[in-house]
């Protein structure tokens, strides 16, 4: 389904990912692990269209999307979380959901929201919020949410743990598996290791922005090599 | 009753300054751009109002010609001279602003002449009486179309998809542009509304004053920067609760403080004042 070739992005002359390839198959979740500076966060953000791709390719269901706009991404079918979120901290929760539906025909907001209050019902107390007023918890579920307005067949996503209290990040993961088993396809990008190698099914591992391992979850569980990438190239 | 008389005449005034001050800060929100030639619009606005008046004889034609063609003039100025300077600093653009208001300010002058113009009939001259409340139906008209307009906006900016999707844009441009969200059209209908409600108060002012001249457009401009950052810059709430209560405090600094101030030296006391007590304005929204 996603298809990076040989990825090299970064920002201005600062090089973060270099000659990058893995693969993403339908219904799978692919962690990316590694240190941190080891280019993560700019291979999600480059499958996105938030980063500037300076060689290699992206192919999205048989279509190469290395030039196409962040928008026409989002039409095609993939969202985003970010690290740190990124909510309208002035726009309510429910405006945020709008706006995270708006490249849809606008009479299936109402449905789309249902399914994401579903999804997270303590959402549903706080929708007439500034998203800037919610705990990191709620706007942790409030950016996922958003992300699966558009209905995404593939949801990319930053630091799901980040900041959060283990309930709420269990509260995360779950609807993550969730989703997962619906079908979804999900690149996640994640500091802590037990969490992720619990939910994914495969891991490609950064050093440097370079692969430096990949393999099934299984096989990472345990890997010294695995470890060592992510503790920052100590090998264990 | 004189106080009554007195906060009436400021809202009006004030109404004025808000249609004027909410089309800039909306700019200055969306590009962080102090569009000084915003005021030249208004002119601009003021002189279509009273050219179609006096051809048609009607003035309500007129007012919604000058609010299109302003809306048009206004796209077009941010696509001729902003948009290749979007990525220089702030102050770039600054100077090309003041720039475009000094040269529409002559070319009204060499296109109408020095001396202004007005309607050939005067307009809306009947006195409107509500209980002991009297005012020109002209000053009812400033009233009026500032609350419709400025609702509009509001229920255009809180209750349609559009207006959610233009406030998301102005937070974080490059997470609305991952949602689907087209900001560059979001940026030319911003220039529109704003400059159509530029138009629409250089409409309604020509009609109060029944005059307009090419340097009309000064102090609005000099007086709406200054309610956009009494307001807190960006914030559009802010700049409209500025501008009223910018009107009111210059209705009675007229009155009590005229014998030794002119009346918009009042709101430069007022602005430095505040300015010197709270430098991020009285409705900073963060």
């Amino acid at each position: 389904m996603l298809r990076v070739d040989g990825l090299t992005c970064g920002y201005g002359r600062f090089v973060a990912v270099r000659d990058l390839s893995f693969a993403a198959q339908q219904g799978e979740a692919l962690a990316i692990l590694g240190a941190n500076g080891a280019g993560k966060s700019s291979t999600l953000m480059a499958i996105a269209g938030h980063v500037a791709v300076g060689g290699g390719t992206i192919t999205f269901d048989g279509e190469d999307i290395t030039a196409l706009s962040p928008m026409g991404r989002c039409a095609r079918g993939i969202a985003l979380a970010p690290e740190g979120r990124r909510l309208f901290r002035d726009l309510t929760v429910r405006e945020n959901l709008i706006v995270g539906g708006y490249v849809r025909d606008a009479r299936r907001t109402d449905e789309a929201m249902a399914r994401v209050l579903d999804l997270f019902p303590r959402l549903k107390e706080r929708l007439d919020n500034q998203a800037g007023s919610l705990s990191g918890g709620e706007q942790q579920m409030a950016a996922i949410g958003r992300a699966m307005m558009a209905a995404p067949r593939l949801l990319l996503i930053d630091e799901v743990s980040l900041g959060l209290m283990p309930k709420n990040v269990d509260i995360c993961y779950e609807a993550l598996d969730a989703l997962r088993r619906g079908g979804l396809t999900i690149v996640l990008v994640e500091q802590s290791l037990e969490r992720v190698l619990a939910m994914a099914d495969r891991v490609v591992v950064l050093e440097s922005g370079r692969l430096a391992w990949t393999g099934t979850a299984a096989q990472a569980r345990g890997n010294p090599e695995v470890l060592g990438a992510y503790m920052g190239g100590v090998r264990a | 009753m004189l106080h009554v008389e007195l906060v009436l005449q400021g809202l009006i005034n004030g109404s004025m300054y808000a249609v004027i001050a909410v089309g800039l800060t909306l700019v200055y929100g969306l590009l962080r751009i102090l569009h000084v030639a915003h005021a030249g619009l208004f002119t601009l606005g003021a002189y279509i109002t009273v050219l179609i008046t006096n051809a048609t004889g009607s003035l309500p034609l007129a007012v919604l010609a000058a609010t299109l063609v302003v809306g048009v003039a206004g796209m077009l100025v941010y696509r001729l001279l902003y948009e290749p300077l979007l990525d220089r600093p702030p102050y770039v653009a600054l100077i090309a602003s003041i720039g475009l208001f000094i040269c529409m300010e002559e070319s009204y002058r060499i296109v109408f002449g020095p001396y202004g113009n007005s309607f050939d009939t005067m307009q809306l001259t009947q006195r409107i009486t509500i209980g002991p409340i009297g005012m020109a139906a002209a000053d009812a008209a400033m009233l009026v179309g500032a609350v419709v307009l400025l609702t509009g906006l509001g229920l255009l900016m809180k209750r349609t998809r559009f207006g959610i999707a233009w406030r998301a844009t102005v937070t974080d441009p490059a997470m609305a542009r991952s949602f689907g969200i087209d900001t560059i059209k979001v940026r030319y209908v911003n220039f529109f509304i704003a400059s159509a409600l530029a138009a629409a108060a250089g409409a309604l002012v020509a009609v109060l004053n029944n005059l307009v001249e090419p340097t009309m457009g000064s102090v609005p401009s000099y007086k709406s920067l200054a309610i956009i950052v009494l307001g807190g810059l960006g914030n559009v709430g802010g700049t409209l609760a500025a501008a009223l209560l910018l009107g009111v405090i210059e209705a009675y600094g007229t009155i009590y403080a005229g014998a030794f101030l002119d009346r918009d030296a009042i709101a430069f006391v007022f602005l430095i004042a505040v300015l010197m007590v709270r430098p991020q304005g009285l409705f900073a929204a963060r």
